[in-house]
């Protein structure tokens, strides 16, 4: 059971009649329609669907990746469907962690330096340090000069969360974390997903299509051909 | 070192096969560019040098009338920084040891020569020294001949008019021992301050005064603005150009070396194009992944801009290092081949245009793809997004052709010759693209073979874009690499032509005409006979349709050929190097009529039935022209600008014989029992000159072949380029065939006869685009005729074929060796 922290009922991602739409060549795609939705701070969320629901294009949004073609994103309070790339850039190098289903580690880097990245980036002090530290977290601290082609997809899946975290983000965005893996493996990752999530006390936005996974959210939405059905939470699930 | 600095170094991009691609192509293209400008202005320097020695000057006066040339010319030559000199060129009878001997005397003052050195025999144990001065007053050197026609030694004397001169030295070579019909009889050297107590040179003498002048070419071309207005008829000005055998050589390897640049940047930036699309292509990912970790466009386009630099950086170190090397060797073949030591010299001037390849390169081929980069959404680290369409790469193409326009007129430095090159290439690509269509079209309706001919066609048929592409590139470097050797045979062809071993090396001239059939008789005795003989009537153009000559041309076009006495002959057929291009060679029995050389006909304005008179001793003979012919001036054998029937105009006139043999070294001893057996005979020995001008020619092609090695090169890296444009694919394919069950042999096959085809096809249409520009290019910058190459042209085909299908094979070596799941999931 999550306990729940008293500022989480600010919310830290408010959307609001997010529409998105595609052009093709004869025809116009709309892929989400009218979705407003909150999220408070340190609340666990998965975005549930079927392939092709808009579920990715979804996540996609609310992390700034890209801009909707109506309504209106505020992420750790800028409304961030207003601001520039590099803005958004900008923002995401200090607020926001990722985890994706293909890992997405860079293959010429080591272990250590993959998650040292974000760290420079965003200029942080002693990159090194606390990139060790996050290392050992997850339990990969004999295997921090090893470059992704020697890690096993669980292992790079961990030095991807490592990243995620390595800058304290405010908000985590994870696609499919266990989607490449094996029950297992899988398993574990989402443990130590849930776990490093409630040290840190970081929201986390998780689109998966796994129910066991989701099940460990606090909310989740449903989301079917571009339209969000009502937020379950977990309380209600389990009642 | 920091993860974001990792990201950016060089080492760690040299992984990237496709960075080394880029990496190798802009070494290849620096060191190609900064060789060729080195060498090129070296061998300027060294081929006008030695050019120059064969003047002893860079410039020449000559005043064949037995006058002086007024002192305050010379003066004013001083004046403006040259350097001076003079010679005195008689012929006399010198006593020796109680015998007579005609001797043709050059009489040198101090300064002689200003370019080039002399060879001496000083004392009698026979070293050879090079010297760069003339015999001191008092002393006389001779040709080794005199040695045993006078039966004297060194030390001895020699008797020239009242003036006893000591023989102190053989003369073995002097750098102006051009081959002036005027020449005669055996040399002898001496110091000009002795002349006038010799006695010989009276008033009205047969003397020519030859002043020499060294210095800048601006103020050698400055003076001779000056002087020019000022001289008389017999006068005449030379330069290192009028002499023709060499400056042709130099030219046209100029010509060579500069197109040898142009291909070479072609090559080079086709390379970088393709090499740095395709590495910005594989960087689309991480650049999203940097962008939603959080890096902004700007920090993008720096990242890539730094790395972009260092590749520039380190193209230019790589290229100057392959480039020094190879320019010392060249340096020191080109010593060894002119048998003196030449200068290690670094022309910074001539780095600048590889510099310049070095950064257009990467600025107009390679940045323009890697600049798309920080367009590539973040969104991409969710979902693949549609790759580039094309269309935003034609900007890149437009800024890619202005550069390369840029880059190739830097080097060509003409104009038309770019427009030409590049408009054809540009056709070109198009025809092998629409032919390269046709024939996979055709392809696909090939029946029959096994699964793995049917495996190939698919393949060719399936990635049938890039195969058009691929074999249009492919066909268009090899139409470079098959034209750049076309015309480097066609080229060393000519001059070995031209040039052959056994060409003429000696002259015999001043054949009285009752001794023509005993000196035929002589040489013919001893194996060595001559080539035709010409009669041959000294006479000068005066009139032309009975206008002074002087007068209907204007001083503009003058020639050198109206400013002293002609050549004139008379023949029966036309000799077989000539070709007549207007009017008719002379019928057998025809009296009238004269054949004038085409170059002198079209300077003078000539046509045919025009009335030239010419004035012969006191004599004048008028013609009507017959015809016009083109010459073979560099054939080493007497060549005239006005040609007579037989029993035509010259009838009658005082003639003596000319002819030219070839004499093989060893055999030069004949000569001197032939001097003792006609002594009015002139031997004019050219062999030194030849064997020099050989030297220059082989040593061009060495630097003309060490160059197309480069060239090669980068039309290998070119190929690399292209092929690893689809490596993944094709890696891609061959895991799935052999996860499917595919068995090894099937895929290699397969791949082989894939790479095989493409490189077949490309070959056949790459040699045909290189028959065609090759004759465009003999047709206008080397002046030769056309011929087909078969020998040269039909194996390559048959190599490109082969070597494609070797690099297929090579490159398929990561899906045979690896798991496919292993490799299935790396390609991912």
């Amino acid at each position: 059971m999550q306990t729940i922290n008293p500022d989480s009922q600010r919310p830290t991602l408010r959307v609001e009649n997010l529409t998105h739409r595609v052009s093709l060549e004869t025809d116009t795609l709309t892929i989400l329609k009218g979705v407003s939705l909150e999220i408070n701070r340190g609340e666990s969320v998965a975005i549930v669907g079927r392939s092709g629901s808009g579920k990715t294009t979804l996540l996609g949004l609310l992390a700034g990746l890209d801009t909707p073609t109506e309504g209106t994103v505020e992420l750790d309070g800028s409304v961030i469907s207003g601001l520039s790339e590099d803005e958004r850039a900008r923002l995401r190098a200090h607020r926001v962690g990722f985890v994706f289903q293909s890992f997405q580690l860079l293959p010429a880097l080591t272990a250590l330096e993959n998650v040292m990245l974000p760290l420079e980036l965003a200029s942080m002090d002693a990159p090194e340090m606390r990139a060790r530290e996050l290392l050992e977290r997850v339990g990969l601290g004999e295997r921090l000069a090893h470059t992704p082609r020697q890690l096993s997809g669980g292992e790079q899946q961990r030095v991807a969360i490592a990243r995620a975290f390595a800058s304290n983000p405010a908000i985590l965005f994870a696609d499919e974390p266990t989607g490449n893996l094996d029950n297992r493996t899988g398993q574990d990752i989402s443990d130590l997903l849930m776990a490093l999530n409630q040290e840190q006390g970081t929201t986390l936005v998780m689109v998966t299509h796994d129910e066991q996974l989701a099940a460990r959210c606090a909310r989740q939405f449903h989301i079917e051909a571009g339209e969000l059905t009502e937020p379950v939470t977990r309380r209600e699930l389990t009642d | 070192m920091t993860a974001a600095k990792k990201l950016m170094s060089v080492r760690r991009d040299w992984r990237e096969r496709d960075v080394r691609v880029v990496l190798a192509a802009l070494i290849i293209a620096v060191a190609t560019v900064a060789t060729i400008a080195l060498f090129a202005s070296q061998l300027q320097r060294t081929l006008v040098s030695s050019a120059s020695s064969f003047l002893a000057a860079d410039r020449q006066l000559e005043a064949e009338d037995g006058r002086p040339v007024p002192e305050p010319w010379i003066a004013e030559a001083v004046k403006r920084g040259l350097e001076t000199g003079r010679m005195v060129e008689f012929s006399t009878m010198v006593l020796g040891n109680d015998a007579f001997q005609l001797v043709s005397v050059k009489a040198v003052s101090n300064e002689y020569p200003l370019r080039g050195e002399l060879e001496i025999q000083g004392d009698s144990e026979g070293s050879r020294e090079q010297i760069k001065h003339g015999p001191a007053r008092g002393e006389i050197w001779i040709n080794p001949r005199l040695l045993k026609l006078l039966k004297i030694g060194l030390g001895d004397t020699l008797e020239v008019g009242n003036r006893n001169l000591t023989v102190s030295g053989l003369l073995l070579r002097e750098p102006d021992g051009g081959f002036s019909l005027a020449a005669l009889a055996p040399r002898v050297m001496m110091h000009a301050d002795d002349v006038a107590s010799t006695g010989v040179v009276q008033e009205g003498s047969r003397v020519e005064y030859v002043y020499l002048f060294a210095g800048k070419e601006a103020a050698l071309d400055d003076y001779y603005k000056w002087l020019q207005p000022q001289l008389g008829p017999s006068q005449e000005w030379k330069g290192v150009r009028d002499g023709e055998t060499l400056s042709r050589s130099l030219d046209r390897s100029e010509s060579f070396l500069l197109l040898g640049g142009s291909l070479a940047v072609l090559l080079a930036a086709v390379a970088v194009a393709v090499a740095s699309r395709q590495y910005a292509l594989s960087q689309r990912d991480t650049v999203a992944l940097l962008k939603t970790l959080g890096l902004g466009s700007a920090g993008i386009g720096q990242l890539y801009l730094k790395r972009l630099a260092l590749w520039g950086v380190t193209g230019m170190v790589g290229g100057f290092v392959v480039a020094l090397p190879l320019f010392w060797l060249l340096t020191l073949l080109l010593g060894e081949a002119l048998g003196r030591p030449v200068a290690f010299q670094l022309d910074s001037s001539a780095l600048t245009p590889a510099l310049l390849t070095a950064v257009v390169s990467l600025f107009a081929f390679a940045y323009p793809p890697i600049r798309r980069l920080k367009n590539v959404p973040a969104m991409r680290v969710l979902r693949s997004q549609p790759g580039e369409t094309g269309r935003e790469a034609w900007p890149d193409m437009l800024i890619a052709l202005v550069a390369v326009f840029g880059l190739i007129w830097l080097y060509a430095g003409e104009l038309s010759l770019v427009v030409s090159l590049l408009g054809g290439l540009a056709l070109l690509l198009a025809l092998l693209a629409f032919l390269g269509w046709i024939l996979v079209a055709m392809l696909r309706k090939v029946r029959g073979g096994g699964h793995a001919w049917r495996l190939a066609l698919v393949g060719l048929y399936r990635h049938r874009r890039a195969s058009l592409s691929q074999i249009a590139v492919f066909a268009m470097t090899l139409m470079l690499a098959t034209t750049l050797i076309l015309v480097r045979t066609s080229l060393l062809d000519d001059w070995q032509a031209q040039l052959p071993d056994d060409a003429p090396n000696h002259f015999l001239i001043n054949i009285a005409p009752d001794a023509v059939d005993d000196v035929a008789g002589f040489w013919k005795e001893r194996g060595q006979p001559l080539d035709q003989l010409y009669p041959m009537v000294r006479g000068r153009l005066t009139e032309l349709n009975g206008q002074p000559v002087k007068e209907v041309v204007s001083k503009d076009q003058r020639v050198g050929a109206l400013n002293r006495e002609l050549n004139l002959t008379w023949m029966d057929s036309l000799p077989a190097d000539n070709a007549i291009v207007d009017g008719r060679w002379f019928e057998a029995g025809q009296k009238d009529g004269v054949s004038v050389e085409a170059e002198l006909a079209g300077k003078l304005g000539l046509a045919l039935g025009d009335k030239l008179t010419f004035t012969i001793g006191s004599d004048k003979v008028t013609e009507a022209v017959t015809s016009i012919r083109t010459v073979q001036w560099d054939s080493m054998k007497p060549n005239f600008y006005m040609a007579f029937p037989p029993a035509g105009g010259l009838t009658d006139m005082p003639a003596t014989w000319i002819t030219s043999f070839y004499l093989p070294r060893d055999r030069k001893n004949a000569l001197n029992e032939f001097s003792r057996r006609f002594p009015t005979v002139s031997v004019l020995e050219i062999d030194n000159i030849i064997e020099r001008i050989q030297e220059i020619v082989r040593q061009v092609t060495q630097a003309i072949e060490a160059i197309l090695v480069l060239i090669l090169a980068a039309a290998l890296v070119v190929m690399a380029a292209v092929v690893s444009a689809t490596l993944q694919d094709r890696q891609r394919e061959g895991a799935l065939l052999r996860t499917l069950g595919g068995r090894q042999s099937l895929l290699v096959r397969s791949t082989v006869l894939e790479f095989a085809l493409l490189g077949g096809f490309a070959g056949v249409l790459g040699v045909a685009a290189a028959e065609v520009a090759v004759w465009a290019l003999q047709f206008r910058m080397f002046e030769g005729a056309f011929s087909w190459h078969w020998q040269v042209v039909l194996p390559i085909p048959v190599i490109s074929a082969l070597i494609l299908a070797l690099f297929g094979r090579w490159q398929l070596s990561p899906v045979l060796s690896v798991s496919p799941m292993l490799l299935l999931r790396r390609l991912e």
